[in-house]
Order: C-alpha cells, then sequence, then structure tokens
C-alpha cells in the first residue's frame, strides 16, 4: 500500500499531478501545454536528475518519462524512483520511439507502468494517462481489499488454497501456509502435508478426499495435524468443485482454518454437560448416554453388562460434622479410587462405535457420579455375574483405607447394588432401578458389602425400598403430620391432654402408622422422625395454649434408643422454649417392653427429664416383663393400660383382673393411671367403676387433626353433647388420687420458661 | 493542403505585419518544409492564439535545434556516433512536432542506420540532414522577430 491510496475519491483526483520528464524542449512544452488542456497539473522536468531531484518531496499521482535522455535515462529515472518509499505502485508511462521495440521491453524491466508511442496526437496521451489513473486506483483498491481480507482471514486463522487438476498438491495463500505453520516462501508438498495429520485419519481424509473429488462434491471437514515445531490443531476444510466452460472438473478452491481454540471450548462447554465438576467424572445424564450405547452393543454382539450402584454409607454423618469441603474432599479422594476400579475412559470414541464386531465399546467402561454420595459403574462387557461382583469387591477394598481429610482420618464404606443385562432389565431404566433395589438390600443387611439384584428384593422388598427411599424425604417436603387422640377426664367430661400420633401424607393418601413406623424403627428414620414430632408437637401445644388456653401436656411417643441419646433433654428443652411452652407440655410415651429393654441405658434420661418437668408415660403397659422393682424407682408418672385388656374388659374375667391389677399397682406406686382404647361406653363404665377416671379412644375421639380437635371441643365437649358425658359424672366413683397428684406435679415451676 | 497558408497567419495580430509574414511563411510552406497537418495540431491547442504558443514552440525549436546543429557538427567532426545518435533523436521528435517531417524521416533514418550499424551511406544521409536543419532553421528564423516585436 502507499500513500497515494489517500484520495477517497472514487474515482481519479480532478486535475491529477502529473511529472513529465523531457530532454528535448519543444516535446517537454508541447506535451506540457496538451496535457495542462487535458485538465492535467503538470509540473516539467529537463532531465532524469531534475526529476528524482522533484520527486524528493513531492509524490504526483503519475509520472511520464522520455526514454532516451542524455544523462539519467528514462529507464534509470524510472529504476531510481521505484526504489524511492511510496513510489512502488506509482504509475509511470514510458515515451517510446515507434520503432523502437528494445525501448519498450526495457521501459517494463524499469518498473514502468505502461509505455507510449511519441505522437502529436496529444489527446490520445490524454486519455491514456487517464486510463492509467484509474488502473492505478483499481489496483490501489484491490490491493488494500487484499490486505484487508488478508488481515481479516489472519484475525480468523484462515486461509486460502487452489488445487487444480494436474498439481501435485494444493497452492495456498501466504495465510493458508501459516494456518500449517509455514512461512511466506513456503512451498511445502501435499505429502508432507499429509504427514502431519495422524496415521489413524489420515486414511479416513484421503478417503473423503477421492469421493468428492470423483462426486465433484464440496468438501468440508476437520483434521488433526502435527505442525513441524510440535503444536497440534484442528484444522477446517472447506472446498468447492470448479469447473471449466465444458463442465469438466478442473480444481478446488476452498479455505484451510485453523479451529482448534473454537474446538476447545466446544470440547469444554461439551465437557461441562457431561461431566461432574467435582469430581471429574462423567455425569448422570454421560452415564445414561454410555450405558444405552453399552446396551446397543450388548444385544447386537450377544453379551452382558453390568451396572453398579454405589452408595457411600454414612456419607451424611462427615458432611454434618467436618462440613461441606470435606466432603468435597472426601468425595474426590473416593472417586479416584473408583476410577481405578475399572478401566475408565473419560472419552467414547464415538466415531468406531458404529463399527461392528469392534470392541471399541470398552471406551464405554467408567465411572461416574449420579449425584451427592451416588456412583454408578458401567461395565460395557461382563462374561458373567461373577465378573461384575469381582469389580464390586474390588471396590469395597478400596474404600475400606481410611482416607484422609486435613487431619482427619475418615473410613468409608460403600453399599453396592449390581443388576446385569440382559437379565436385570432391557433398558438403562430398568437396570438403574434394580441396581439401586440391590443396593438398598445392602444397606438394610447392614451396609459395607454388595448385592446382585434378585427379583426377590423386588416385590414387597421393592415397596419397602421405595417406601424407605421416600420417608428419608417425607421431613423435607413436609409430608409428616400430627394427629391428636384426646386424653380424657370422664368425670369431668374434659380433655386433660392428648397423644400426638404420626401420620404421613404420602401422595395425598395418609399411610397408616403401622406401614411406616416400623420401616423408621428398622432404618433409624425413626430418630429424625421423632424429634421432629418433638418440635411439632410444642408448637401444637403453642397453638392450642394461644387458641383455648390449653395447658396440659401432648404425649409424644419415643423409641427407646432416643432416651440413650445424651442430647434428648437438650433438644426437648430448645423445642420448648422455641415455642414458648413450660417442659411438661411434652410427656413423653415409652413402651414397656422398649423401657424393660435398655433399662439401663434409659434410666439417666428418664431422671434427668423428670427433672426439668417432662413427664414419662408407660405405654402398651402390661403386655410386657415390667420388674417391679425397677417400676418403683423409675422416675415415671403414668401407666397406660394396654388397649388388648380394654378390648376384652367385660367379656373376659382374666382381662378385668389385670386391669384392677394394673389401677392397684398404680394407686400404690402413686402413678396416674390412663386406659386407651376405650371404644363404648360398657368399656367406660368397667373402667371407670374399676377405679381408672382418664380414657383415650374412639369412644371419645379418633385421632384427628389438630383443628378438627378444637371443633370437637367446642362442639362436643363444651355443650356436653356426647353420649359419654354425665353417664361417669353420675355416678360417685371417686377420682384416683394419683391424677390430682399428677396434675399438681405438673404445676412445679419448670425454670425459665413460661 | 502543403500550400495551407493563411492560418498561419492568424496568430500575428498586427495587420502590416500580417502581410509580411504571410508572404515569408508561403514561401516556406511552398518550399515543404513543415507539414500543414502538424501545424494544425499544434494550433488546436491554442485555438485563439492567447497564449503564443506557436511562437513559445518554434521560439523553443529554434534554441534547441541550434544548440543541437552545433552539436551535431561538433560530433561529425570528432567522428562521435553516440553524440550524432543523440542529436538525430532529438531532434527526430521535435522536428516532427513543428511538421518538419523531412528533417523527422531524415532524423529517424540516421538513427536506425546507426542502429543497425549500417555506416556506409551515412554520410551523405548527414550531409542532406544538415542541410535541411539548415533550412528549417533558416525559415522559421523570420517567424519569430517579427512576431516577437510586433509594430
Amino acid at each position: 500500500m502507499t500513500l497515494r491510496a489517500e484520495p477517497s475519491a472514487d474515482d481519479i483526483p480532478e486535475r491529477p499531478r502529473v511529472l513529465l520528464v523531457d530532454d528535448d524542449e519543444v516535446n517537454l512544452l508541447l506535451t506540457s501545454v496538451a496535457l495542462q488542456d487535458q485538465g492535467f497539473a503538470v509540473t516539467e522536468a529537463a532531465s532524469g536528475e531534475a526529476a528524482i531531484r522533484v520527486l524528493a518531496d513531492w509524490l504526483p499521482d503519475i509520472v511520464v518519462l522520455d526514454a532516451v535522455m542524455p544523462g539519467l535515462d528514462g529507464f534509470e529515472t524510472c529504476r531510481e524512483l521505484r526504489v524511492l518509499p511510496g513510489f512502488e505502485s506509482l504509475p509511470v508511462l514510458m515515451l517510446t520511439g515507434l520503432d523502437d521495440d528494445a525501448s519498450i521491453t526495457r521501459a517494463y524491466e524499469a518498473g514502468a507502468t505502461d509505455f507510449f508511442v511519441k505522437s502529436t496526437q496529444w489527446s490520445l496521451l490524454a486519455g491514456r494517462l487517464r486510463y492509467l489513473l484509474r488502473a492505478s486506483r483499481t489496483r490501489v483498491e484491490l490491493e488494500r481489499s487484499k490486505s484487508r481480507l488478508a488481515r481479516a482471514q489472519d484475525l480468523a486463522r484462515m486461509g486460502s488454497f487452489d488445487w487444480r487438476r494436474g498439481q501435485d498438491g494444493p497452492v495456498f495463500s501466504i495465510e493458508g501456509l501459516r494456518v500449517f505453520g509455514f512461512g511466506p516462501g513456503d512451498q511445502p508438498a501435499f505429502r508432507s502435508l499429509l504427514r502431519m495429520v495422524p496415521e489413524d485419519e489420515r486414511k479416513a481424509f484421503l478417503e473423503l478426499t477421492h469421493s468428492a473429488m470423483d462426486r465433484s462434491t464440496v468438501l468440508a471437514t476437520d483434521i488433526h495435524a502435527r505442525l513441524l515445531d510440535g503444536r497440534q490443531r484442528i484444522v477446517h476444510i472447506e472446498a468447492e468443485p470448479e469447473f471449466n466452460e465444458h463442465g469438466n472438473l478442473v480444481g478446488y478452491t476452498g479455505i484451510v482454518q485453523d479451529v482448534t481454540d473454537r474446538r476447545l471450548a466446544e470440547d469444554r462447554i461439551r465437557h461441562l454437560a457431561n461431566f461432574d465438576t467435582l469430581t471429574g467424572l462423567p455425569n448422570r445424564r454421560q452415564l445414561i448416554w454410555r450405558a444405552e450405547r453399552a446396551l446397543d452393543h450388548g444385544r447386537r454382539l450377544g453379551h452382558e453388562v453390568a451396572l453398579l450402584l454405589i452408595d457411600l454409607d454414612r456419607f451424611k454423618i462427615i458432611n454434618d460434622t467436618l462440613g461441606h469441603g470435606a466432603g468435597d474432599e472426601l468425595l474426590m479422594e473416593v472417586s479416584r479410587r473408583l476410577r481405578s476400579c475399572v478401566r475408565h475412559s473419560d472419552q467414547v470414541l464415538e466415531s468406531s462405535l458404529e463399527s461392528v464386531g469392534v470392541r471399541s465399546h470398552r471406551t464405554l467402561e467408567a465411572v461416574g457420579r449420579l449425584g451427592g454420595d451416588e456412583f454408578v459403574a458401567l461395565l460395557p462387557e461382563v462374561v458373567d455375574e461373577a465378573d461384575a461382583e469381582r469389580v464390586a469387591t474390588r471396590i469395597l477394598e478400596q474404600m475400606r483405607k481410611p482416607i484422609m481429610i486435613g487431619l482427619q482420618e475418615c473410613f468409608v464404606t460403600a453399599s453396592v447394588g449390581i443388576a446385569i443385562f440382559p437379565r436385570d432389565g432391557a433398558t438403562v431404566a430398568d437396570l438403574m432401578r434394580n441396581s439401586d433395589i440391590a443396593m438398598y438390600a445392602v444397606k438394610s443387611a447392614g451396609r459395607n458389602s454388595s448385592s446382585l439384584y434378585r427379583p426377590n428384593l423386588a416385590g414387597k422388598g421393592r415397596e419397602k425400598l421405595e417406601l424407605e427411599s421416600a420417608l428419608h424425604k417425607a421431613i423435607e417436603r413436609n409430608e409428616l403430620v400430627l394427629h391428636y387422640q384426646p386424653k380424657i377426664d370422664v368425670r369431668g367430661a374434659r380433655m386433660i391432654g392428648a397423644e400426638a400420633l404420626m401420620r404421613w401424607r404420602r401422595h395425598g393418601t395418609l399411610v397408616a402408622p403401622g406401614d411406616f413406623i416400623p420401616l423408621a424403627e428398622e432404618t433409624g428414620l425413626i430418630i429424625p422422625l421423632s424429634e421432629w414430632a418433638i418440635r411439632e408437637a410444642a408448637r401444637q401445644a403453642r397453638i392450642w395454649q394461644d387458641n383455648f388456653g390449653f395447658s396440659d401436656s401432648i404425649a409424644v411417643n419415643l423409641p427407646s434408643r432416643l432416651f440413650e441419646r445424651t442430647d434428648l433433654v437438650e433438644y426437648i428443652h430448645n423445642a420448648v422454649t422455641t415455642y414458648g411452652v413450660p417442659h411438661h407440655a411434652i410427656e413423653l410415651e415409652i413402651t414397656e417392653t422398649g423401657l424393660m429393654k435398655d433399662l439401663q441405658n434409659v434410666i439417666p434420661s428418664l431422671h434427668r427429664l423428670n427433672e426439668i418437668g417432662v413427664e414419662i408415660s408407660i405405654d402398651d403397659f402390661g403386655t410386657g416383663y415390667s420388674s417391679l422393682a425397677y417400676l418403683t424407682t423409675l422416675p415415671i408418672s403414668e401407666l397406660k393400660i394396654d388397649r388388648s385388656f380394654v378390648r376384652d374388659l367385660g367379656m373376659t374375667p382374666q382381662s378385668s383382673a389385670v386391669v384392677t391389677a394394673i389401677i392397684a399397682l398404680a394407686r400404690s406406686l402413686g402413678l396416674r393411671v390412663i386406659a386407651e382404647g376405650v371404644e363404648n361406653l360398657r368399656q367406660m363404665e368397667v373402667l371407670h367403676r374399676l377405679g381408672c377416671g382418664i380414657m383415650q379412644g374412639f369412644l371419645f375421639s379418633k385421632p384427628q387433626p389438630p383443628e378438627d380437635i378444637e371443633r370437637w371441643l367446642q362442639q362436643t365437649v363444651l355443650p356436653k353433647k356426647a353420649p359419654w358425658i354425665g353417664q361417669a359424672t353420675a355416678g360417685d366413683t371417686p377420682e384416683p388420687a394419683r391424677a390430682l397428684r399428677g396434675r399438681e406435679s405438673r404445676a412445679k415451676p419448670v425454670g425459665k420458661l413460661t | 493542403m502543403r500550400c495551407a497558408v493563411v492560418a498561419a497567419g492568424a496568430v500575428v495580430p498586427g495587420n502590416d505585419a500580417r502581410s509580411s509574414i504571410r508572404k515569408t511563411m508561403s514561401q516556406l510552406l511552398c518550399a515543404t518544409l513543415l507539414d500543414s497537418d502538424a501545424l494544425d495540431r499544434l494550433r488546436e491547442l491554442d485555438p485563439t492564439g492567447k497564449t503564443r504558443l506557436m511562437e513559445r514552440v518554434l521560439r523553443a525549436f529554434h534554441s534547441s535545434a541550434s544548440r543541437l546543429a552545433q552539436q551535431f557538427r561538433d560530433a561529425r567532426t570528432s567522428g562521435d556516433m553516440d553524440g550524432i545518435r543523440h542529436v538525430v533523436h532529438t531532434l527526430k521528435s521535435s522536428s516532427a512536432s513543428i511538421g518538419a517531417l523531412a528533417l523527422a524521416r531524415l532524423c529517424a533514418e540516421i538513427e536506425g542506420s546507426i542502429r543497425a550499424g549500417a555506416f556506409a551511406a551515412l554520410p551523405e544521409r548527414l550531409d542532406a540532414m544538415d542541410r535541411e536543419l539548415a533550412a528549417v532553421l533558416q525559415a522559421v528564423t523570420p517567424m519569430l522577430s517579427p512576431v516577437d516585436t510586433p509594430t
């Protein structure tokens, strides 16, 4: 590019500046006059030397040179001005004689743009000058546009090439050469370019090229190229066929572009979409994709595929006690160990997956993370289930070694469930579910082991497992509710407390307690469930207190193992404090069997609870084998007569004998006694006659949501509308002494609460 | 066409002078020294005579040709072929410009002969050129002074 590119006008300048060089005065004068007449601004020079002097600080639009001059002749002058900066593409017209062919040749050699045979036809010269100026302008524009293109191509790491038929290989532009790491002067042979392509890709690329040429179609592909300096690049090639006027293919013209960066970005995006960011393992999506490919292969080649579901045991405890950072570290270490247990491939060779018979599906083998502490090992080909079990064993062994998190040594075990295609499922979803079932079977059987899926695990087992997994989430999903059954002082016809009974509202229906409480106890979920119940009962006590002055207790059933927890007292304290109700607002019920089983461990808790005013009631009393000796020393407040005795009251003499004995025992120990499962007036009358005035049962109210209890109080108890009201009050049986004592004991101050 | 005389007088302003020049020029032109077509083309460059182009051109020719005539004689005396060649080359185009076609043709022939190394007939041609040049100069001379100082 020269400075002459500066004028922005599209065409030549209005008065183009001409430097006219001629030693012949007459010609100089005439030509000058003629050109001025034609609209040129002419500067004259009588010799080559004079011309060079003028050009030292002035740039004309065009130079007209007489070829033959004494001293510096036209050719030399042209040569000299061409090397001046900015004069590289200045148009120079050489004036020659008509019969002087040699001069014409020499003129071009000297760098003249054109020649003109001297003539007295002045308009011809002017016309030629205008033509030269236009051509020069066009050329400048072209060069400018070429350089713009070159820059754009450079920025896009792109270059062009041409491939004529019969040529050994493509001819690249400078930018094209740069894409392959060559300099402007290099002329790499096609063979040496091909050698940059990895061997396994080379053949496919050549086939693609030949097939495009054979069919005269567009060629578009990406190739890997290892440049001579060792850099690995990905080059996009795109070429179109060119045809001659007969429609025959004469070659290809196209571009090459270094798309490495773009491809890397694409790879990164793909990686983010398919891999777990914490562990770098394939994520759920990628795993499912791989598993589907693996099943395709299994179907085609008739072999088995194994899916191992790996769930860490007690990971939540680590997360809760050491923090999420530690949990993450642990997951990363676990990931590393799991990877070592299989022939893990990060990348799947997609291209070769389709070819039948090739063992390429091996590259599908991987460990992936489904989320949380759940991992999957995909074994795309196993000989039999023992093969899969061996991997499971390896995994369990790998987990056994302690994991250092910071300075803390952690022990992690895992439960592994195995499902085999096609035996245990025809789809990825089936295999996932069944490996999950097998994994849960391991969990219930005590964890830290592996298990193959068996159909018998499903059915009832499966339901149970699904139930368990759902129950896990029941608390956070607010699916649990408490229903309340009033404890009735029959004589006073009033509610003196309530028992809280847990219900699970699942998919819009209530799950019976018998269907999930045993499961919750089995799995340990009973602990968080009970804790929740304590808080919920405290909350309800507060609502009732506000609504109708409720100041009695809500009884919560607790399993004995909860009493073993040293923080139970604190937990209850926090719960009642949160809602601003007294400690005695919560009463705890423990079954006689549960109490006796863990007596030694439970007693300290009972004492502390009693000290802060939380009363203890023995549930299902009469069914277990209570040690009477202990019973006298336990800090308990209430005995609940088991419903089985109540049910048989008035039907078998034994039942009334037992009930009588329990009431007598309670009296002698100074305990309150309450009968549960009272369903009819006859039972009520008998109990009342025997000396038990506090009852609970369907006769009064079934367990109901708290709002219904309020309504029941409003509409039934206060207006004394129920059939049971008046029956007992008519009698003259004295109220059991213990009941009074109980109420007094409750009136004790309970510290900072209330 | 060769005697298309009158037009040349158009460059001359004064009436008295015009008649005298017309006389001289008709002699010149009829001597077939200057080509009328060539002169027409010159005149086209200055149709109104405002820039007195004709006079400037003839003056330039006269001064350059006189100088070249001297160079030519010197070169002949010393046998300097390059000198001769330079003279005939320059004179070839400038004489053609003012319509001295015979002179231009002679110069071209001589230039061609020298380039071709055909020196046999050269002296005769050089003599002829010398004569023609002198004649043209002589013819041009009177066209300059009267115009230069019009009465």
